[in-house]
């Protein structure tokens, strides 16, 4: 079983290095600067996001908000379960946090600040931030993570950031794009949204079962 | 030629995932499946979604498995600390019970986690279905609904009198049942024995094994029970053994299983007679 599982890994990392370009077929593109200019972007990837990648990410938004809503109504009618011991810190799971963490916050981010220029954006940002904080919180525990954390303010700040990214895609739908400069701001206010989702999700989980 | 060799791989770990009998290798099977179908993604010219399959399917539903393994996932033991069975030795864990129990944990595929609580918690958490199994020199009450393991050690319970006074026992052990009315009831045996030690009781209904660890620990921690002249009458003839959840039969099975292929190898006769003689 070992060996199969290096030689599959193997074979994963050597496929990536003989190098993506020759492999991947090439989709007929339309010519770039038509579009480019229809919405007044920069380069051919933020015109894409403009003009399909933004409608997608704002309904995934909206998807994200509805399933939080829907976990917050359905848990809070089961009412809180009693107390139960926390689980001990496991000397492994702590290591790798504190090894991870760094690097995931930053890929993240990088991942979100450049959305406009090529594969990623707003919504895969912000879940491998919230996938940071998952992480955080399996090494620390729940119970002592929500305890660090402000869960009021970030409950607050996560429904401002749906609002606030609403409220800009319906305007852009009326009124037209100014440019795509916005699109590095708009991700990183997805990627917050995303992140702090996961993570009030994830506490609404752990409260229903007692360990908050 | 690469987005096929992919494909085969996804599907060679999504039967790999649903095979598995310990849930944490499923989950690592669910994990490493999201990620060769992100890898199938970039192969159709659709990185974005790729990005977004190995953000979500292999990192954030991961954690969240994990997160919720870190309860079901694994053997847990609810137990209290009792010296020659089950007790801490530095960081480590160590007595009889623990010997059999991280035996029956590999022989079961699943990690065994020891929760220290106090006796009276027990029943609630087994109940609950927060831990599987109680250990520790477990004495059921009368009627408790527990599933109970083959008998690992036998025992006595004795009524120790060292003085006038009221009688003590574990809230939740066996002996609260011999308790007379106006007995009182301690959180653990701790407790219990320090009780006994301030003289605020006159005697404790308590098994052999506890009575043992007292005997040894008289004179030393300026603890000082009376018990060399004690008057002892024994009540009941007993046996430590594990506790299980209810509804666990897969599990009361296994341990039953275990437990007789222990005893017929000469096994767990070798190990009472090295932790307590």
């Amino acid at each position: 079983m070992k060996w199969v599982a290096r030689t599959a890994i193997l074979a994963l990392l050597s496929l990536v290095a003989v190098g993506t370009r020759h492999l991947f077929p090439r989709p007929d593109v339309a010519p770039w600067q038509e579009p480019t200019a229809q919405y007044g972007a920069e380069n051919a990837v933020a015109a894409i996001v403009l003009g399909a990648r933004l409608w997608d990410t704002l309904l995934e938004v909206l998807v994200y908000a509805l399933a939080i809503a829907g976990v917050k109504m359905a848990l809070g009618g089961l009412g809180r379960a009693r107390p139960l011991p926390p689980v001990p810190e496991t000397p492994l799971l702590r290591r790798s946090a504190d090894i991870l963490l760094g690097p995931i916050v930053i890929l993240s981010l990088y991942i979100a600040a450049s959305g406009h220029l090529g594969p990623g954006g707003g919504f895969p940002a912000g879940a491998i931030l919230g996938s940071g904080l998952l992480l955080l919180a399996l090494a620390k525990g729940v119970e002592r993570l929500s305890q660090e954390l402000h869960e009021a303010t970030w409950e607050r700040s996560e429904y401002g950031a749906i609002a606030a990214l609403l409220a800009l895609g319906g305007a852009f739908l009326c009124l037209g794009f100014p440019g795509s400069s916005f699109l590095v701001s708009a991700n990183l206010l997805i990627t917050m949204e995303v992140a702090i989702g996961a993570w009030v999700v994830l506490h609404y989980f752990a409260r229903a079962r007692g360990e908050v | 030629m690469g987005a096929v060799l992919l494909c085969a791989l996804t599907l060679t770990l999504a039967a790999f995932a649903l095979t598995r009998r310990r849930l944490l290798w499923g989950v690592i099977g669910v994990g490493a499946h999201s990620l060769a179908l992100a890898g199938v993604y970039l192969f159709l010219a659709a990185p974005d979604v790729a990005l977004a399959e190995a953000a979500i399917g292999f990192a954030l539903v991961t954690f969240i498995f994990l997160l919720a393994l870190r309860r079901t996932g694994r053997l847990v033991v609810a137990a209290t600390e009792v010296y020659p069975l089950l007790y801490q030795e530095g960081d480590k864990i160590a007595g009889l019970e623990w010997e059999i129990l991280r035996r029956f944990g590999q022989w079961v595929h699943r990690d065994v986690e020891v929760l220290w609580v106090n006796r009276a918690d027990i029943p609630r958490l087994l109940a609950a279905g927060e831990t599987d199994l109680a250990a520790g020199g477990f004495l059921p009450r009368e009627g408790a609904t527990v599933l109970l393991s083959p008998p690992l050690v036998p025992t006595q319970l004795v009524n120790v009198r060292c003085r006038p006074g009221p009688v003590g026992a574990v809230a939740g052990d066996r002996g609260q049942d011999h308790l007379p009315p106006d007995g009182l009831t301690y959180e653990d045996a701790g407790e219990l024995a320090a009780a006994l030690a301030r003289g605020e009781l006159g005697g404790a209904v308590v098994d052999l094994v506890r009575l043992r660890q007292w005997l040894l620990s008289e004179g030393t921690n300026k603890t000082h029970f009376a018990l060399r002249d004690a008057e002892m009458t024994p009540l009941e003839d007993l046996a430590f053994r594990f506790a299980l959840v209810p509804h666990e039969t897969e599990l009361h099975q296994a341990l039953e299983e275990f437990l007789k292929t222990l005893a017929s190898t000469g096994e767990l006769e070798r190990l009472i007679t090295e932790h307590l003689q």
